[in-house]
């Protein structure tokens, strides 16, 4: 298969991929699930600039940009687990339905 | 040698880092001192080519690409007073030195981050400043944690987290259409084919996730709970800069060097700073919690800004980058004084207080400066700025947007009014009759920050003939590297 068939196959799945990921942080009032639709979008996101790269023959240039797209979205997803274990601590529970304290 | 601002808050971090647990506490609050003084002396003092040419050498191990003009030059001075006054401010309000570490760490992050965001000339090194300063803000946001902070802050990494993945699917648009990140070939590719679909797509995809990022009306979930469940001090420096260069500064940036002017951007641009002003102002109007009320005002103010980058002149850019600036001086004060106020009585409920100006006469005056400042009251510097924007939009034939502009400054002064009337003026309540004057440091910050802006106010011709009208015509140019 040439560049651009393969092209519409990624096209494909990354769009699958969000839809996926916007489905899942929209259907759950889990905090982590949350967090995990958020990551499937993040994943989505990544297989594009692998792509963007590829059709445009820019190979080095997607590596770089998807190697610190890892690191930053690894410590930004530290944070966001360490936040929701707060939440846990004075709540015992990750229902958002349960975390509405903040009005107005 | 303008990569040390960048380099320097990260070196500073590992230093504080090194030594034994209790000479690290004492260093704490004086190396980050140091730090930003450095960096306000960077920007004010014009530095000689001997001086610049041995800070070259030595930060060229750094391969990135900075450069610096008058924009990022305002953005620097303010990050810089804005993190000195939230320094000051969490002295003040830091219970153990601990907490003062701990704070100063961050707070040295989210520098390097916010000077990296405004030095950067490449689309994906914009993306990782700002991802550097976003999980800055998550962790100063939810650092007293207490249950409300953690929910201000999950709320904002969410739609931090959709603000990103907006912005990388804009990236990875701009790669495929210039095969490239820098700014320059971006922009070439949106003058060659202006109309392409893809095109508009990540113009608008990058747009949202600047909106997202700052707060914007239709975008605006976050912002009112995270600056209010916030520590005081970190409430000042979100509300006074972090917002303001993660989203309206990017906005600016990237509007003026990639999407050039075009006339749907500029309906945009319109649409929401309109929705903002009104609807930002009308919910302050509504709060009885003032961080609340001072989060909403944020909202309303940056829609002024929005419009004036909108208006796509030269005196209105002027005009937007003189309100970000005399926003990060009024919304720091007015921060700051909720911080005296709450630490003082322990409570943020308007209806609770009365006249306390009588007990804290600094705090009162200094706040009656930055609310009217804020409404564009005459003397003081928020008039001007927003004169010019005003201007700008009138001049350039927008005549409703101007209107509607100077009727939502009604509704500014309404709000204040209310706030200044509540919390310090009228009869003292039994309850707070033996309150004190916030201590020295929140009384220093916020003297400063008034006398800002009555000098600016006051001096606002020297100021407009020797510092803004260079401000437009050399957005994009380079004044060093």
């Amino acid at each position: 298969m040439d560049i651009v068939n393969l092209f519409w196959v990624y096209a494909f799945s990354i769009i699958m991929l969000l839809v996926i990921g916007i489905y899942c942080m929209l259907a759950t009032f889990n905090l982590m699930r949350a967090l995990i639709g958020s990551e499937i979008l993040i994943k989505a996101v990544t297989l594009f600039l692998i792509v963007a790269g590829y059709v445009t023959n820019q190979g080095a240039l997607a590596q770089c940009l998807v190697i610190t797209l890892i690191v930053v979205e690894v410590v930004m997803m530290t944070v966001a687990v360490g936040v929701v274990l707060g939440i846990h601590r004075y709540n015992k529970s990750l229902d958002v339905r349960k975390i509405r304290n903040l009005k107005g | 040698m303008y990569s040390w601002l960048v380099l320097l808050p990260f070196l500073g971090v590992i230093f504080l880092n090194l030594p034994s647990k209790t000479v690290r506490y004492k260093l704490a609050f004086w190396l980050s001192l140091f730090i930003v003084v450095v960096q306000l002396f960077f920007v004010i003092v014009p530095m000689s080519v001997a001086w610049s040419r041995i800070l070259d050498s030595l930060g060229t191990f750094l391969k990135m690409n900075f450069s610096v003009d008058s924009l990022s030059q305002v953005l620097l001075f303010c990050i810089g007073l804005v993190a000195l006054v939230t320094l000051f401010v969490q002295r003040e309000m830091a219970q153990d030195e601990k907490q003062m570490f701990n704070f100063a760490n961050v707070l040295l992050l989210v520098l390097a981050g916010m000077n990296g965001i405004v030095l950067v000339r490449d689309i994906f090194s914009l993306y990782v400043f700002l991802e550097i300063t976003a999980i800055g803000s998550f962790i100063l946001i939810s650092l007293d944690e207490s249950f409300s902070a953690f929910e201000g802050a999950f709320k904002y990494i969410i739609l931090s987290i959709v603000a990103t993945v907006l912005m990388l699917l804009a990236i990875g648009l701009f790669v495929l259409v210039a095969g490239s990140t820098s700014f320059e070939a971006i922009g070439r590719a949106f003058a060659d084919y202006p109309n392409v679909f893809l095109i508009r797509l990540a113009m608008g995809l990058f747009l949202s996730g600047c909106f997202i990022k700052a707060g914007l009306m239709p975008f605006h979930g976050w912002l009112p709970d995270a600056y209010a469940s916030a520590p005081a001090s970190v409430s000042i420096l979100l509300a006074g800069i972090v917002t303001k260069v993660v989203g309206v500064y990017t906005l600016m940036r990237v509007v003026v060097s990639i999407f050039g002017f075009d006339p749907t951007l500029r309906t945009i641009l319109f649409l929401v700073g309109i929705v903002s002003i009104v609807f930002g102002a009308l919910a302050a109007l509504g709060q009885g919690d003032f961080k609340r009320m001072l989060a909403y005002s944020s909202i309303s103010q940056v829609g002024y800004i929005i419009l004036g980058l909108g208006s796509f002149t030269l005196l209105g850019l002027a005009g937007a980058v003189f309100h970000l600036f005399n926003h990060a001086i009024f919304k720091s004060l007015l921060f700051v004084n909720s911080a005296a106020v709450e630490s003082r009585t322990g409570t943020r409920h308007m209806d609770s207080l009365s006249g306390l100006s009588q007990r804290m006469p600094v705090t009162g005056v200094t706040s009656i400066l930055a609310s009217l400042s804020a409404a564009g009251v005459p003397p003081l510097a928020g008039f001007w700025s927003k004169l010019l924007i005003i201007m700008a939009l009138w001049f350039s034939g927008f005549i409703w947007v101007a209107v509607i502009a100077v009727l939502a400054s009604v509704l500014t002064l309404a709000y204040f009014l209310k706030f200044q009337r509540k919390v310090f003026f009228g009869t003292i309540a039994a309850d707070f009759n033996n309150i004190k004057e916030a201590g020295f440091g929140l009384m220093v910050s916020s003297v400063i920050l008034a006398a800002i802006i009555i000098g600016v106010g006051v001096l606002f011709p020297f100021i407009f003939s020797n510092f803004i009208v260079f401000i437009s015509p050399l957005i994009g140019g380079t004044v060093g590297t």
